[in-house]
């Protein structure tokens, strides 16, 4: 354990290292984006060492405890984000915002007890990781939306324009993140289907409003409305940002927040 | 048919159009979402009243959506997104139609017994006419491996049952594996225990065989007792089962097994008796043989018709929602 946990502290410190220099590049007036992507890369090359290792010794995926879904969480997240960074140029420097973020689930990951859990027998099935991989690239492409909405809010002050004021119009930055909030609807569609099945399957109902299941189809709906608002009312950039935020915090809470509050949340393990 | 009834009939056409047109307004799509949204947040903290905080939004959203497809135009304009609404509506419609017959359902069968279409407990729809008798399965024996630490792991039941043509079929059915029968669903459940298996001779009647389904095991390990009648007696027993072994070691990896040997205590009144297999007791109204121990599993049954069309509609639904998007956005860069 010693080994995979010197790597995933090693790939958190170069993740680190590499959303402070984006930061400061974003406050500076610099852009420094080779040297944030390939840290970005160098630390997910890393942290993917660490999963497989402990995948490799405990002989099942990071799905169990909050130590697993916090890792493979920001692994996937900061996987989505990177692939985002290489291939739209616009929104670099939205790492500044998005950065911070993961910073915040990183820190929570090490205060987390990476002590083993037990997979329970419902969780051996091919559903787990169709259900999880939704669920991954739905975040990843709310949190690439959030970075985006934070560039348009900062934008409303006097700092951030000047910051960013080289990158596309507020109204181009809207519809880029909006683009990926529809992503994120598509992706969040289809975790719930595929969680479904599998609670079908494993728990004998595909739907009984268990703590995460009510919660994902709150965010679904929060994700539907801001979709909707934006055709119905043609809500302003600002506005939209906000929404986008909303809809972030709501499944934010839903994927980490809702295990903490429920004693039962999708176990099967009795 | 005079002028007057043509311009009344116009007029109310009028008016319906209107009301059409109002009801698939996009900000009332918003309201609905509202609606629904605070709907799904008192079913969840309000335990028990989950249905018509739900089903009022959900009728008023396939409304919306039903006025929306007959009265926009771009819905034929853009078919993608006219069948990812058709596909909402058959999804709010089909789940309405499993709400009104389905059928949910726990049962427990002693290893040998046949399942006879008794459930222990069960939740319905109104409109539920299924016929479980048809669904008839014996359950043939289940092991479970236990992890170091009493961590369950996977469940393989043996069950077998005579198909439309008389043939004996058999199955393993466990965690995420259901037996389905006569469109039942019958899953495993985490329920399982001893069952002391009786021979119950009531006087002047016919022998019939009786089980007692003690408390489940090893949740209740320190209750294994219950209170039983023979079948179609009057006599009240109190049965405890005695075991001094381990049966499921804490300290290392194990199996569900039955204990190698083994004591059944049996009251009546305040006569306390102890039974070992091919003991008899005379009852009043007969005579008791114990045979034996067995285990007993515990199933949940489900049924819903819906489900494969649900599945069908839910993927029409993300499919041309995909279609819709893609279309849309590939007709046109972002920061144009």
């Amino acid at each position: 354990m010693q080994q995979e946990l010197l790597v995933l502290w090693t790939a958190l410190v170069i993740y680190v290292c590499g959303g402070s220099i984006a930061v400061f590049g974003a406050v500076l007036g610099r852009r420094p984006e080779r040297t944030v992507l390939g840290l970005l890369l160098a630390g997910l090359l890393l942290h993917t060492a660490s999963i497989v290792l402990r995948w490799e010794r405990l002989g099942h995926g990071p799905f169990v405890t909050m130590f697993e879904i916090l890792s493979s969480n920001v692994w996937s997240l900061l996987l989505v984000f990177a692939v985002a960074y290489w291939r739209i140029r616009a929104l670099r420097p939205a790492a500044a915002v998005v950065m911070p973020v993961l910073f915040v689930m990183m820190g929570w990951l090490l205060m987390t007890s990476p002590g083993e859990g037990h997979l329970p027998p419902t969780y051996h099935t091919v559903w787990l990781y169709i259900h999880i991989g939704f669920g991954k690239v739905f975040l990843g492409a709310v949190l690439v939306a959030v970075g985006i909405a934070g560039i348009v809010l900062l934008r409303a002050t006097a700092f951030g324009a000047a910051r960013f004021a080289r990158l596309p119009g507020d109204a181009q930055l809207d519809e880029l993140a909006f683009r990926f909030m529809a992503i994120g609807l598509i992706f969040e569609t289809l975790m719930l289907v595929a969680g479904a099945i599998w609670a079908q399957d494993a728990w004998g109902r595909y739907w009984a409003w268990d703590p995460l299941e009510t919660w994902a189809f709150l965010t679904w709906l929060c994700l539907a409305f801001a979709l909707h608002a934006r055709l119905a009312f043609k809500i302003a950039p600002r506005t939209g940002a906000w929404l986008i935020l909303a809809v972030f915090v709501i499944a934010f809470l839903t994927f980490f927040g809702v295990p903490f509050v429920s004693t039962s949340p999708h176990k099967g393990a009795v | 048919m005079d002028a007057q009834t043509l311009v009344a009939g116009m007029e109310a056409g009028s008016i319906g159009r209107r009301a059409l047109v109002q009801l698939a307004s996009l900000r009332l799509t918003l309201a609905v979402i509202v609606l629904l949204a605070a709907g799904v947040i008192a079913a969840y903290f309000l335990h028990g009243a989950t249905t018509w905080p739900v089903a009022i939004p959900l009728l008023l959203f396939a409304i919306n959506l039903g006025a929306a497809v007959a009265v926009h135009p771009a819905f034929r304009r853009q078919a993608a997104l006219l069948v990812f609404h058709l596909a909402l509506i058959a999804i709010v419609l089909l789940v309405a139609a499993g709400r009104l017959t389905y059928l949910k359902g726990r049962l427990e069968l002693a290893q040998g017994e046949a399942f006879a279409g008794r459930l222990t407990q069960a939740e319905q729809g109104p409109l539920h006419f299924g016929r479980l008798e048809r669904a008839g399965f014996v359950n043939d024996g289940f092991s479970i491996h236990y992890a170091a630490g009493l961590r369950r792991g996977a469940t393989r039941n043996h069950v077998s049952w005579t198909d439309a043509g008389g043939m004996m079929r058999s199955a393993v059915i466990g965690d995420n594996d259901p037996l389905l029968r006569a469109g039942y669903r019958f899953y495993t459940s985490f329920n399982k225990g001893f069952a002391p298996t009786f021979l119950w001779q009531p006087r002047g009647g016919r022998p019939e065989i009786g089980a007692v389904h003690l408390p489940a095991y090893p949740l209740h390990e320190y209750r294994q007792a219950q209170e039983w009648q023979p079948p179609g007696s009057a006599t009240s027993l109190w049965i405890m089962l005695m075991f001094d072994e381990v049966v499921l070691d804490i300290g290392k990896a194990t199996e569900f097994r039955l204990p190698e040997t083994h004591s059944l205590v049996v009251r009546l009144n305040d006569v306390r008796h102890e039974l070992q297999p091919g003991d008899a007791l005379r009852l009043p109204d007969g005579v008791l043989t114990y045979q034996g121990l067995r285990s007993w599993m515990g199933y949940t049954v489900f049924h819903d018709f819906t489900l494969p069309w649900l599945l069908a509609a839910c993927a029409l639904a993300v499919a041309s929602l995909g279609w819709h998007f893609w279309s849309k956005f590939s007709a046109r860069p972002w920061d144009r």
